[in-house]
């Protein structure tokens, strides 16, 4: 197992070096992160010189890949292009957030899709069955922007109708916010819409594959076996089958987050939730490769992670799987 | 493992509950004392250091203006009133040019440090440093030297510089916070002094930035307000939807459509004018432009063929109905003692512009104007008249011009290729390369722009990118940015405008209005069109 993971891990440091440089190529002959500045009537010269020496800018993009590799590994990821800020700080900052809004999001969906799933297979064709499979479908079907867009219309009718705020419209807290449980309690407030939004097309993802696999499992030949052995049916089913079939689903999700926790572009843009998301988008608008690079780092390590912990965890649930 | 399921159940079901019940919803702005007012902005400043490389926003200086005030500031009509200064400042004299300020006795900083000429120049100095990434040193590096005395100070200019007098008024920085100090790293996240009515308290990266009142700010009016909070929704809807359910009380929008949902919404009021920044569409002189573009003939066809009059109120008249048409590249409609529509003479002529081409011998083109028309003019020596239209993407107002102009000029034979890029491509590599054509884009600026208008338009002007050169129009510019009487000056940048008028290296096309929306249970802002912004005068902000 152990040499299984060290190799894992080498195969993604080639992987990171080959997706790091090929970024930071697609992001610098994207535009020109000094183009704002050559319509603006009379800026400094040697300011803008400033910045092409400091981030070697006049220099082939090998080179400024070689700069920003060494400043990335001494100096935390090196400081943004024009403001010559600190990266790092920002970076985590952004990430904590996300980590609040992704984890909450799939731990809910989860524990919703899990329960729709079971009880689908299990009640196969019912009503009930039909609409779950209905439901899912149109949240597979529903873009989130417009979900978002939709819930903070209805938000805003339901304030104008009534005079009362149920949910904030963006943002992570309130002007006071307060601290400690008030401060918690503020931030799951504002982030009920945005969790909502995620959570619709995980639920309707994961329920569907969880049904298909608690189908697979429920009509094998041990699940058979248990119940002719004369096993009651809810120990048949919660430690038989449920246990099995949350095995692709294990693998989902860790793979779903690891992608999640690189931030959730639409929905924080919309929610204007200072994210991993809307970091990486306002970093591509500013042209400046050097907080994409930070970001794209994070996230693919996140990935290569949540990868590896996805195998491991498959390994674990299921004794037949063996890593050499 | 049932008992497990069951408090897992009842955990997630509480948390659910929680969030839905626990916090209350308030009606009225999110919980917030009664002074305190939510200002909505759509940008976040990426420091507040003032006008940096990195950061000459209008965000920067909304939040800025009020703790590195001015020694003057402007109004709500663009006027300059003493503010720090105890009057406007003066021209002692003309050769060398000389100026004198005093700042009021009562001008504090907010640690009790008087505000002083070695104030004005640490700053003077920070702005020539050439290790400082300002983002612009126009006039600082004219002047040769500044003597203080105190309160009073006298600036003495190498080059007379004609924007003098905003020069000399703006904000600055306080000399014994930043002695010594590393500008390109200080005021990142925090300002620890201020000479304005409202002071730094606190700044939740990506959500807020709190203001509070400064006790200590006697020059003026006292803000009647505790605090002024601006909440950062960078979401276009989402400041809206967020205005209109009460999470902040005043916002400076972007021209969108969304802005019409309020004008008639009795909780909003909507306050709108036209700013210094204008909307036009520059034509490339340059070798790598169209050759058809070098013969005024050609450029002639091109803004008679355009409905710049339909182009206006199509794009604005449900947010701002009645528009003008801009017919001056130096002065704005507002400026009515200074406009003079030297542009008016080229209205929109359909069956003039074929027989302009007609007339010089172009063929291939229709007879009469046609919308269905799809045959192209080819003009002696030059080719087809089919341009390449350089603007940005994504802009929904911008492609709505487009396709405007397009059909109106392909109905008279002139065809335009769309080239729209994004807005890092555009203004980064094709509009200096001038490997283009047509391009449209809006110029900003403020009041003394005008004065700096022979970098666009003088025979190798820093910005200009058209590759436009008449020794008349140079003059006529470069002299205005030396002439220190307002009277001469102004006359010397009509004297240039008409000479565009005649020349055409670009086409003017509308100055873009500005809006503030403010909730009704709040009065006193007032709309301000310069780079002060909506909160000039915060003191007189009052909730009802």
């Amino acid at each position: 197992m152990l040499s299984y993971v060290v190799r894992r891990l080498l195969y993604s440091v080639v992987v990171l070096v080959a997706a790091s440089f090929l970024v930071f190529t697609f992001v610098s002959v994207s535009g020109d992160p000094l183009a704002q500045l050559r319509i603006t009537p009379n800026v400094s010269e040697q300011s803008k010189q400033n910045v092409i020496d400091r981030k070697h800018l006049d220099e082939p993009i090998p080179v400024r890949y070689w700069y920003w590799v060494k400043d990335a590994v001494m100096n935390q990821f090196g400081t943004t292009l024009l403001g010559d800020r600190p990266i790092l700080p920002d970076l985590w900052r952004v990430m904590k957030n996300t980590l609040q809004l992704v984890l909450v999001a799939e731990l809910l969906a989860v524990l919703i899709a899990v329960g729709i799933g079971v009880y689908s297979a299990l009640r196969q064709y019912s009503v009930f069955d039909y609409a779950a499979t209905t439901v899912s479908f149109l949240g597979l079907a529903t873009p989130l922007f417009w979900l978002a867009l939709m819930l903070q219309v209805l938000v805003v009718q339901i304030y104008e109708q009534t005079g009362h705020r149920i949910f904030p419209i963006a943002s992570l807290n309130s002007v006071d916010a307060g601290s400690g449980i008030h401060f918690v309690l503020d931030r799951a407030h504002h982030l009920v819409l945005p969790v909502v939004v995620l959570m619709v097309a995980s639920v309707a993802s994961y329920s569907r594959y969880m049904r298909a696999s608690m189908l697979e499992v429920i009509n094998s030949d041990y699940v058979r076996t248990a119940r002719a052995k004369g096993l009651p049916e809810r120990r048949v089913t919660m430690k038989h089958a449920f246990r099995n079939a949350l095995l692709p689903l294990v693998t989902l999700v860790a793979l779903n987050f690891g992608t999640l926790l690189g931030g959730v572009i639409v929905t924080e843009t919309v929610f204007s939730l200072d994210g991993m998301g809307l970091y990486f988008y306002n970093a591509l608008l500013a042209n400046d490769p050097y907080p994409v690079m930070a970001w794209l780092m994070v996230t693919a390590t996140m990935i290569i992670v949540f990868n590896l912990i996805a195998d491991i965890a498959y390994g674990y649930l299921d004794p037949r799987v063996r890593y050499d | 493992m049932r008992r497990r399921s069951i408090a897992l159940s009842i955990w997630a079901l509480a948390i659910v509950g929680s969030l839905v019940v626990g916090p209350a919803a308030p009606a009225g702005p999110e919980r917030t004392s009664a002074g305190t007012i939510v200002f909505i902005h759509d940008q976040e400043p990426p420091s507040l250091r003032g006008s940096w490389i990195d950061n000459n926003l209008l965000a920067t200086g909304l939040v800025t203006n009020n703790i590195w005030h001015g020694g003057q500031i402007y109004d709500n009509t663009a006027t300059l009133q003493p503010r720090l200064f105890e009057a406007k400042p003066k021209l002692v004299k003309t050769s060398p040019q000389t100026v004198s300020f005093r700042y009021k006795a009562s001008a504090v900083w907010s640690d009790g440090k008087p505000v002083t000429c070695a104030d004005w120049k640490a700053t003077w100095r920070v702005f020539v440093n050439p290790q400082f990434n300002v983002v612009s040193r126009a006039g600082y590096e004219d002047i040769r030297s500044v003597t203080c005395n105190g309160k009073a100070g006298t600036i003495v200019f190498r080059t007379p510089f004609a924007a003098w007098e905003s020069l000399v008024s703006g904000g600055v920085y306080a000399a014994h916070v930043i002695r010594g100090k590393n500008m390109n790293q200080m005021f990142n996240d925090s300002i620890p002094v201020s000479s304005g009515p409202w002071k730094f308290q606190s700044w939740q990266k990506g959500v807020q930035l709190t203001l509070v009142k400064n006790p200590r700010f006697k020059v003026g009016p006292a803000m009647k307000l505790d605090r002024v909070v601006f909440r950062f929704i960078l979401d276009t809807n989402a400041r809206f939807q967020a205005l209109k359910a009460g999470e902040g009380h005043v916002m400076e929008p972007q021209p969108q459509l969304q802005i019409a949902d309020f004008l008639n919404d009795n909780d909003f009021k909507v306050q709108r004018s036209p700013e210094y920044a204008f909307e036009h569409i520059d034509i490339q002189l340059g070798p790598r432009g169209h050759p058809a573009l070098k013969l005024p003939y050609v450029r002639q066809a091109l803004i008679t063929g355009t409905n710049r009059r339909q182009i206006s109120s199509a794009l604005y008249r449900t947010i701002a109905p009645g528009l003008p048409t801009l017919d001056s590249l130096v002065f704005k409609p507002f400026e009515k003692a200074l406009y003079q529509r030297h542009f008016r003479k080229w209205g929109f002529s359909q069956s003039k512009v074929i027989s302009i081409l007609k007339g010089k011998g172009c063929t291939g083109g229709p007879d009469t104007p046609s919308v269905n028309n799809s045959d192209i003019f080819s003009c002696p020596g030059v080719g087809r008249l089919s341009f390449r239209f350089f603007t940005t993407t994504g802009n929904q107002l911008r492609t709505l011009t487009f396709e405007i102009i397009q059909r109106d000029l392909k109905s008279v034979g002139i065809e335009l290729i769309p080239r729209f890029q994004t807005a890092g491509t555009l203004f980064g590599s094709t509009l200096p390369s001038s490997d283009w054509d047509l391009m449209m884009f809006t110029y900003a600026g403020g009041p003394d722009s005008k004065i700096t208008s022979n970098t666009l338009y003088s025979c190798g002007g820093d910005q200009n990118y058209g590759n436009y050169c008449n020794p008349k129009a140079s003059a006529a510019f470069n002299a205005a940015t030396r002439e220190l009487d307002p009277a001469k000056r102004n006359a010397l940048l009509n004297r240039g405008d008409t000479q565009l008028a005649v020349d055409l290296p670009s086409i003017p096309l509308y100055v873009r209005p500005k809006w503030v929306i403010s909730a009704a249970n709040l009065s006193g802002p007032l709309l301000n069109t310069t780079s002060e912004g909506t909160p000039w005068n915060v003191a007189t902000w009052q909730l009802k």
